[in-house]
């Protein structure tokens, strides 16, 4: 147990109630500039223990003070490992460390830190989920649609393996069964507009259906969704995008859309001749996949691979700019892949017109007005270093800020193509009342 | 054999009535006409009877978007009670009831613009009957006076200007190419059209554009006037996205001497290609002492466009039956009137 009487330094046990001791004034009478210079100081102490702790004191007191700085952190050995003890009372909270004094970007946090790959898995959770939660943290399964298509037939899956218990039905307990899998897959990456749609209605269906709902509708309810919604919608977009192209036009994309990637293969194989300048960025450089897609093949079309820096001086060629989207807010603002608000905002400068390609599926009620209200971080795996430029590994001061999406206000948008058809994005708030619908 | 055409003719003898209109009367009659035995072959010989009128004419978007109206209507008329006889004749008698409700729109376009009109002088371009009947009854009601251009090549604005000095309003004639040089002393444009498209844009004669583009820099409100048949699904995304766009218009003549700089003996181009905008017809050939072609009206009217496209962003109010919409609004109301 750890020894707190022959302390020199004062000692905070972490979570107590205990008065505070003397010396160190209470924590809210300090402002919070005093606050942070505190923290500052105990990280800083922190730091230096760590770096001391292997050096000094014998290997079983240095093993002590590691395993004691393990997540437990109740520490309080002699020595140099008390400071460490002033430390544990921020570091109470479940974020584990990445290293020595870090603690992330200091703005951009309320996202939530990138959780790091491998974390445990809570409860009981179906091995489809767990596989599709890996590929999800690993930017293995990326885009919207992708992913709303996987977690569905993950879903799908979890459906079909499920026993209802005794004394309860599938349409009462199914739900309660499947909230730890949707945790699961929220904890290993935020969700999507598009997989929250679809959880929605899938919560729906069950909701609204009989007491003796049988696996099979709902499965097949979860098909006639991936059918409807996304692949016929994606049908009815490469043909109503597909009439805006035509011959010798210039048309320029950025990163990889799914849907955009469909209508250029298709307009491509009615025979019309055009050319894509497809438009990449770092860290992801999705891009070339879409340039692998587009020039494979028995018709290849010809592309032009370019990065964002290069874009002023392409857009004097282009005829038309095609984007896809993550998700389409009501006021007709676009979240997607950071970087399509530059193409699009700078497209418009120059009057080329910007057409946003995108499934009802994607819409949210809500509106968002810029990029930091909702977003993303990547986590920093994701950021291959590029030869020589610094890292945070090789210097210790350095954040890499990595967000993943970027907002495109509504002004700089000309065409939504949707399956209900062509509208400018000004109406995407009346599309559901014509659907019918009082919910997307 | 009905002849759809000649219907469509017929209907557009009455001056009064606008292409969208006769098209839609002109389908009436081919439902009258028809032979089909269930309701499918009903709506298919519809459509086919208006794309053979679409195909005949060079501009077919006012046409268009009457059959559009009609089509739709006839898809989503209720009819699970009635036999298929009772079903044509209700058809044609609600067609003919919308075509004679048809007939007051402009009136109630005309009593709901004259609210927004207060002394002082107004600029319409060429002519339109819905602008003409908003002009003479806010003439009875206050003091205004109006340009208008002359709208070449076919030089309809001076048939709005007799007209108007007919019934007492001081008007004159404006170049169109003097649209900037009076657009200070001008309240407000008021324009007809020939479509409102989805985007909430204008189609209308050439030179609309222009003159919203110019208004727009001067701060000047910009008002189109349009019944609610002139609305249409059709979104365009530039000038060369128009269904009356071809290859003709804006084309390069092919050089008759071998002299010719470099920049004028290109091959009459595809003008749908990229962004850099034709520049105007080849009327630098006059310069050319030794030429024996001379560029006649008739040659500048083949290669120039009718109607242009003007952006939704650019017009400040549209004034219809249905009431006064923004441009936007103007898209809600075709996605609740077309969608679902």
């Amino acid at each position: 147990m750890p020894d707190k009487q022959e302390t020199t330094l004062p000692t905070q046990q972490p979570g107590a109630a205990a008065p505070k001791p003397a010396g160190q004034p209470s924590q809210k009478s300090m402002t919070k500039a005093e606050r942070r210079e505190l923290q500052e100081k105990q990280r800083a102490a922190k730091a230096a223990a760590k770096a001391e702790a292997p050096k000094g004191g014998a290997g079983g007191s240095a093993a002590k003070t590691k395993g004691a700085q393990a997540p437990a952190k109740k520490a309080g050995e002699a020595g140099p490992a008390k400071q460490s003890v002033l430390t544990s009372k921020e570091l109470g909270h479940a974020i584990p460390e990445e290293g020595a004094g870090k603690r992330g970007p200091r703005i951009f946090t309320h996202f939530g830190l990138p959780k790091p790959i491998g974390h445990t898995v809570k409860g009981d959770i179906h091995p489809a989920v767990v596989r599709l939660g890996l590929s999800f943290s690993e930017f293995k399964i990326c885009g919207a649609n992708a992913r709303c298509i996987a977690t569905l037939t993950a879903f799908k899956n979890v459906i079909q393996d499920y026993t209802t218990p005794p004394n309860s039905t599938l349409s009462r307990h199914l739900m309660t069964h499947l909230s730890p899998q949707i945790t699961h897959l929220v904890a290993a990456r935020p969700m999507s507009v598009s997989m929250g749609n679809a959880i929605r209605q899938l919560k729906l269906e069950i909701s609204n259906s009989d007491i003796d709902l049988a696996k099979d509708v709902l499965c097949k309810k979860i098909d006639d969704y991936i059918q409807d919604r996304i692949i016929m919608a994606d049908e009815v977009i490469q043909e109503s995008a597909g009439r805006k192209i035509k011959e010798g036009d210039v048309i320029l994309t950025y990163a990889r859309s799914s849907v955009v990637e469909k209508v250029l293969l298709r307009a491509r194989s009615e025979g019309k001749k055009f050319s894509v300048i497809v438009v990449d960025s770092r860290p992801l450089l999705e891009g070339k996949a879409l340039l692998r897609s587009l020039t494979s093949g028995p018709d290849p079309i010809p592309c032009t691979y370019a990065l964002l820096p290069a874009l002023p001086s392409l857009l004097t060629e282009v005829t038309t700019v095609f984007i896809g989207a993550h998700s389409i807010y009501s006021n007709g603002a676009v979240f997607s892949r950071a970087g399509t608000a530059l193409v699009s905002m700078m497209a418009k400068q120059r009057n080329v017109p910007v057409v946003v390609c995108c499934e009802t599926c994607k819409f949210s009620e809500g509106i968002l007005v810029d990029g930091f209200g909702k977003n993303e971080l990547a986590p920093a795996h994701t950021v291959q270093p590029h030869g020589s430029t610094p890292t945070p590994t090789s210097e210790p001061g350095l954040e890499v800020l990595n967000p993943l999406y970027d907002l495109t206000p509504p002004n700089f948008i000309t065409a939504v193509v949707t399956e209900v058809g062509l509208i400018p994005p000004s109406s995407i708030s009346s599309i559901p009342l014509a659907l019918g619908k009082t919910i997307l | 054999m009905f002849d759809i055409h000649q219907a469509f003719r017929r209907s557009l003898q009455n001056p009064e009535i606008a292409y969208p209109l006769a098209a839609i009367i002109a389908l009436t009659e081919l439902i009258e006409n028809s032979d089909a035995g269930t309701m499918f072959e009903l709506v298919n010989a519809i459509r086919q009877g208006a794309e053979t009128l679409k195909s005949k004419l060079e501009n077919p978007i006012g046409v268009d978007a009457g059959c559009e109206l009609f089509i739709a209507f006839v898809t989503l008329f209720h009819h699970e009670s009635l036999t298929l006889t009772d079903l044509k004749r209700e058809l044609i008698r609600q067609g003919q009831k919308y075509a004679e409700e048809a007939m007051t729109y402009r009136k109630k376009i005309a009593e709901l613009t004259v609210g927004f009109i207060k002394d002082g002088s107004i600029l319409t371009h060429s002519h339109s009957r819905v602008v003409m009947q908003t002009l003479l009854l806010a003439h009875q009601h206050k003091r205004i006076s109006v340009f208008v251009t002359e709208a070449r090549p076919r030089g309809l604005g001076l048939k709005t200007a007799e007209a108007l000095i007919a019934a007492g309003v001081p008007c004159t004639v404006v170049l169109d190419s003097a649209v900037a040089y009076v657009m200070d002393k001008v309240d407000f444009v008021l324009v007809g059209s020939e479509a409102v498209v989805e985007s909430g844009g204008l189609v209308n004669a050439v030179g609309s554009n222009q003159i919203a583009i110019i208004a727009r820099a001067a701060k000047k409100p910009f008002y189109a006037l349009a019944e609610s048949y002139k609305f249409h699904r059709l979104f365009p995304l530039s000038q060369y996205d128009l269904p009356s766009h071809n290859s003709k218009i804006l084309s390069f003549s092919s050089p008759s001497r071998p002299t010719r700089s470099a920049s004028i003996s290109r091959p009459a181009e595809d003008t749908t290609t990229a962004s850099d905008p034709p520049t105007a017809s080849a009327s630098t050939n006059d310069t050319e002492p030794t030429s024996s072609t001379s560029i006649t009206q008739q040659q500048i009217c083949k290669t120039n466009p009718h109607v242009d496209y003007t952006r939704p962003d650019l017009i400040s109010l549209v004034f219809s039956d249905v009431g006064s919409l923004t441009p936007e609004g103007v898209s809600q109301y075709l996605v609740g009137m077309f969608a679902g």
